[in-house]
């Protein structure tokens, strides 16, 4: 039986040294775009088409000083996700059995309705190639038996790779000696929304996950479900009566004649 | 062959089916992109890259064209109140009861509510196709609204045209003819457009 995997990201232990922004540059062999500095230790200010996985130095103001809410923001690998969701392409996104969620670029027709799809922003968009990229969880190392690059180089063990069940529990573990440490809010962000996600945070304070920059309830947009829902029947029921309908009114009633003619 | 009465001059045949041709390409290929099902269909089109690079030329080409097309006939499409009293007994004309009808006049009710309905379906898709056409630079507010409403007016004006299709060729005997060569019978307008007829080709 394949195991569903994933990444847990216990916020509380990053140091934001970046080594898994660099470990993913390297292994799925991304050159490194200069951004803009946006006044914060972050690399970046936002993902890139090759730049999948950014460590965001959330600030909040505390008393008479600041406290780093880190956070790393990439692919959740989401349950139920809204870009395969929203995909017109078959084949250019999948899902494998094991919880991955991966692009595949030969299928990608880059026409963006995955990043309309995403409740949390991920898919990029590269004008240059007309497709789509994101974190794809090292999915080709995963198939061999190896840990995601961003988890192998983490310094901290604030990233750990496992099976979901597992996985689940040694986050809910943490979560409790979080609170038993005085962090009365801390808990796991596994939003139900979208099926839950096979990326896992651990935060402190999970009353507020928006200022560590996740949406606090993520759902598959309306509009989306409304294209692949009920528009979806109301055109397959007027495309199908149109034409049958055509058809039976034809045996039925037959042409308009003209009366006879004159001349 | 000049027999016959004028029905359509060149520019209006020419219109019609600049219009007809941009938006079958714009609707199949669409409907290659609406459902994974029809996805056969992007192969026709000639793979599915090449499906989201013409759809919205196509899309474009259609609308200019239909902006030519609102130009020519607009003034002619407005509903008069014999053309209220002709809708509200449709359901006469489809089971061939015509003997009741309010006389038409060059278009009957039915051929201006397609136009109506068609040109707001046109400036939906418009609006909403750009949008779709550059996901990059659009707010995403702008392209949640886009994505459930753009496959919603394609529904309806397919769907209209699948009627408008089926009545052209096949309830409307020389109706087809009458938009590939512009003529029809005397007998044709007395029967189909009597008032037109009274008015204006006698």
């Amino acid at each position: 039986m394949t195991q569903t995997v994933v990444k847990l990201i216990d916020t509380t232990l990053c140091i934001g040294c970046k080594a898994c922004e660099v470990a993913c540059q390297e292994w799925n062999d991304q050159e490194f775009t200069l951004g803009t500095f946006g006044g914060t230790y972050q690399t970046m200010p936002d993902l890139a088409p090759n730049f999948w996985n950014l460590i965001k130095f959330n600030e909040r103001e505390t008393d008479g000083g600041l406290s780093w809410l880190m956070s790393k923001y990439q692919c959740m690998h989401c349950g139920d996700p809204g870009c395969l969701r929203a995909c017109p392409a078959p084949g250019a996104i999948v899902q494998a059995k094991n919880g991955i969620v991966d692009f595949v670029s030969d299928h990608c027709i880059g026409c963006g309705y995955c990043i309309t799809g995403c409740p949390f922003d991920v898919p990029r968009l590269l004008p240059e190639s007309k497709k789509v990229y994101k974190c794809t969880l090292c999915s080709d190392r995963v198939a061999v038996g190896l840990e995601p690059a961003c988890i192998k180089s983490c310094p901290t063990n604030c990233l750990t790779f496992g099976e979901r069940t597992e996985m689940l529990r040694v986050a809910e573990t943490r979560a409790g000696v979080l609170k038993q440490d005085g962090h009365a809010q801390a808990g796991v962000y596994n939003p139900v929304g979208v099926g839950g996600t096979n990326v896992l945070y651990v935060l402190k304070d999970a009353s507020d996950p928006a200022a560590y920059g996740l949406p606090a309830d993520p759902t598959i947009p309306l509009s989306v479900r409304l294209w692949k829902g009920p528009v979806k029947w109301l055109g397959t029921m007027l495309f199908a009566g149109g034409v049958l309908g055509s058809f039976f009114h034809y045996l039925k009633f037959g042409p308009k004649e003209e009366e006879a003619p004159e001349e | 062959m000049t027999t016959g009465l004028a029905r359509y001059d060149f520019a209006e045949r020419a219109i019609h089916w600049l219009s007809a041709l941009s938006f079958l390409y714009a609707a199949f290929t669409g409907l290659a992109m609406w459902s994974h099902k029809l996805y056969w269909l992007a192969g026709v089109f000639g793979g599915g890259n090449a499906t989201r690079f013409a759809h919205p030329w196509a899309g474009l080409i259609f609308a200019l064209v239909l902006g030519f097309m609102f130009r020519r006939w607009a003034g002619q499409m407005r509903l008069d109140r014999e053309d209220r009293v002709w809708l509200r007994k449709s359901h006469q004309y489809a089971m061939n009861q015509d003997e009741g009808m309010p006389e038409a006049g060059r278009f009957n009710a039915g051929q201006k509510m397609l136009f109506w309905l068609q040109s707001v379906a046109a400036v939906a898709l418009l609006a909403t196709g750009v949008v779709l056409w550059f996901p990059e630079w659009m707010p995403r507010f702008l392209r949640l609204v886009a994505i459930s409403l753009h496959p919603l007016a394609a529904v309806l004006a397919i769907a209209l045209i699948i009627l408008h299709i089926y009545m052209g060729t096949a309830v409307i005997p020389g109706a087809f003819r009458a938009m590939i060569h512009g003529r029809v019978t005397s007998g044709w307008v007395k029967a189909h457009h009597p008032k037109w007829f009274r008015l204006t080709l006698r």
